[in-house]
């Protein structure tokens, strides 16, 4: 079921086009990412889902409908800038802003001690958020996304400024709301995390979408017809070979390059007879060098 | 319940438990009742200083009493005759008041020496010529020495129409006039005005009006405050993100509107209680609604413009620099109050009771000193009227785009864009 859909949706600010008609859409229980360097249009995307900027053009349909306060209740969103009153205490805080996303007060309650025990939190609840560090008060703000039981949960640089230990507490909730059929909107410059959650990916440079689809097929795109290889023996014996294209040395390795409409497999087959194999490897891009080449490649 | 009213009630229970409300709401009370009381303490406590002064009669017509009792207005003393008839108040407290000797010199050289002395406080020198003049002249040592005039005038005319005049006379040229007011109704009829009428029909409304003035300003700040502040702290995003910008400012006008309620409501209360039980005066209930429709409106006005002030300027900092633009209109009433006193008919006081951003003090004043006609105090409520309601829908516009920019403070030219297009 899509949850959500944009659809030819453009947007500029004094003229200058921030997103340029993009189109896609957002699976039910999916971790989406999405994915660019700073200044691509991210957090207007998002902002844009949200109600919270109008679209210049263009179509977006939440829970197979148009934009309206009863679905934006349905919403939880962590914005990249984010605070919260200071003054405020802990509590009071969380049950406000449930109560704001249109829930009762006993059941905002409710909800806030017991995510607040799931993140062991529970005796901070009468501080006041200035008393907090900074961490805890990510954690807090992170609690806030989630305290109404959203279906779509919107985060935007989740992790930026957590330690390791407080990354992975809000992974493992991530994971968790997705667990639930939660679906969640991952938006984020920092590709390992993107690698290790998302179940599809959405990048976009300069307001237009680069990369849209399944990681492992993005990543499978992206490959280079390339494996690596440690061994034992004359490189000489290899390098005879006629499907070989190219040959770098790597220090310890070589990464070997094939000639178009040449398999893998069958270069595999021929090293086998010649040297003795260490290590090999088909050379598979992470997202963090897809993102650098296209990156670099639009703008160069 | 409605995400308005939520957040509405969120503000006012947020800013009432606030130090400074508290303070504020409480202690203007308590400060203006200290500055009643304490002149009068002060007068109890430390009177004016005894002076023994000297004086050189160079006309050679005055007696001066050997001293006198400086006592309010009064003068008592014994040496002459025909002021006299009020001895029998003299000595209740006689303590209490400063007394001023007086020693009659003939020559300048030896009170010079005294007051060099210090045997004289001072001396005076009534000149040859001070029947044309009228000058006379004091002498003291540095500063000025507060040489009570009014009683030493009381003295000169004693000496000036001894003998001249009878008694009911003298005392007639000392204090000639004590007003009695009476007021002629359109009817035609005649009533005596009473202290107590004067402080109801101008005192009122003069205290309702500032007071409405300075409640208007802290809750308006106090929006502007909340603005800046969740801007500041970057709140803002999160909390579009549950409800429209409309919603947002509709809810802070109402909770932060009834905090300025609040306060006017404690503040009056506690002032009218204080004049009802001093001067049995009773309040006019046309007033006290009037009153309330002049803050509601005028709440709403400069409440929704400092909320737009509040989400375009960068920071609190920056949106304080930008209040005085609608304070200095505000106060402008009070500037000009002699005006609107003396001429609450003219072109300058209608133009400000019927300008919306000063209309609500101005036309409280008005009312205090002249009988407005009704239409025009409807003229300036529907004046008022209209202008909150397109300033409520502009500065919604402006709310709306300006409470996520940061940085930069929009130029000129894109706040206009703005109001137009939203």
């Amino acid at each position: 079921m899509i949850i959500l859909e944009l659809e030819n949706v453009s947007k500029s600010y004094s003229n200058k086009k921030i997103i340029d008609n993009i189109s896609f859409s957002v699976d039910q229980g999916e971790i989406f990412g999405l994915l660019g360097p700073n200044g691509a249009g991210k957090t207007t995307t998002l902002r844009m889902m949200l109600d919270i900027i109008k679209p210049e053009s263009g179509n977006i349909k939440v829970f197979g409908k148009d934009l309206d306060p009863n679905s934006k209740d349905r919403i939880g969103y962590l914005p990249e800038e984010r605070g919260l009153y200071k003054k405020s205490k802990v509590i009071e805080l969380l049950v406000y802003l449930a109560q704001l996303k249109g829930m009762t007060k006993i059941r905002a309650m409710e909800n806030t001690v017991n995510l607040l025990q799931s993140v062991e939190m529970l005796e901070l609840k009468d501080k006041k958020i200035e008393e907090l560090s900074k961490g805890m008060q990510q954690k807090i703000q992170f609690i806030a996304t989630i305290i109404h039981g959203p279906d779509l949960i919107v985060v935007d640089e989740p992790f930026s400024g957590l330690d390791p230990v407080n990354t992975q507490i809000i992974k493992n909730i991530i994971l968790e709301q997705k667990k639930c059929g939660k679906t969640i909107i991952l938006s984020t410059h920092m590709m390992e995390q993107a690698e290790a959650m998302c179940d599809r990916i959405l990048m976009i440079n300069k307001g237009m979408i680069v990369l849209n689809g399944k990681v492992g097929d993005i990543k499978n795109e992206h490959r280079n017809n390339s494996i690596f290889l440690e061994f034992e023996g004359d490189l000489n014996s290899i390098e005879g070979l006629d499907q070989i294209e190219n040959i770098i040395r790597h220090g310890t390795h070589i990464e070997i390059f094939l000639k178009d409409g040449h398999d893998v497999q069958s270069l595999i087959e021929d090293i086998v007879t010649r040297v003795r194999i260490l290590r090999i490897e088909r050379s598979t891009p992470s997202l963090n060098e897809i993102f650098i080449k296209i990156v670099k490649g639009v703008s160069s | 319940m409605n995400k308005s009213l939520m957040i509405a009630k969120y503000e006012f229970l947020k800013t009432v438990k606030r130090k400074e409300f508290i303070l504020m709401t409480l202690g203007f009370p308590l400060f203006f009742i200290l500055i009643m009381l304490v002149p009068l303490l002060l007068a109890g406590t430390s009177s004016p200083e005894d002076l023994n002064l000297g004086y050189i009669d160079k006309t050679n017509s005055f007696e001066f009493p050997d001293e006198i009792t400086v006592r309010g207005s009064m003068i008592f003393s014994n040496e002459i005759p025909g002021v006299t008839n009020n001895q029998e108040l003299d000595g209740t407290n006689n303590e209490k008041y400063p007394i001023i000797k007086f020693t009659q010199y003939s020559d300048v050289a030896s009170a010079k020496q005294d007051l060099g002395s210090g045997t004289l406080s001072g001396y005076l020198i009534i000149p040859e010529d001070y029947i044309k003049t009228g000058i006379v002249e004091s002498y003291v040592i540095g500063k000025l020495t507060d040489i009570p005039k009014k009683e030493l005038s009381e003295l000169m005319v004693n000496n000036l129409l001894k003998d001249k005049v009878d008694e009911e006379t003298l005392q007639r040229v000392k204090d000639p006039i004590t007003f009695k007011q009476f007021s002629v109704e359109t009817t035609g009829e005649v009533s005596e005005k009473g202290l107590s009428d004067l402080l109801e029909d101008f005192a009122l409304p003069y205290l309702t009006g500032i007071l409405l003035l300075i409640s208007i300003f802290t809750s308006s700040g106090y929006l502007l405050q909340s603005v800046a502040e969740e801007k500041e702290s970057r709140i803002i995003e999160i909390l579009l993100s549950s409800v429209t910008p409309i919603e947002m400012l509709t809810g802070k006008i109402v909770g932060l509107g009834s905090v300025g309620l609040l306060q006017i409501a404690i503040w009056l209360s506690v002032g009218f209680a204080g004049l009802i039980y001093v001067f049995a005066l009773s309040i006019n209930p046309f007033l006290l609604i009037l009153s309330l429709a002049y803050f509601i409106l005028g709440f709403l006005l400069f409440a929704s413009m400092m909320g737009a002030v509040g989400a375009i300027s960068g920071s609190m900092r920056e949106s304080q620099q930008l209040i005085p633009i609608f304070t200095f209109p505000a106060i402008a009433p009070i500037f000009f109050m002699q005006v609107l006193i003396t001429e609450p008919e003219g072109t300058l006081s209608m133009f400000f009771s019927m300008f919306p951003l000063t209309s609500p003090v101005a036309m409280l004043i008005r009312m205090g000193v002249s009988d407005v006609p009704l239409y025009q105090i409807a003229v300036s409520l529907i004046i008022l009227m209209v202008s909150v309601y397109f300033v409520i829908i502009i500065s919604a516009r402006l709310f709306r785009v300006g409470l996520l920019m940061y940085g930069k403070r929009p130029a000129i030219g894109e706040i206009i864009r703005y109001m137009k297009t939203g």
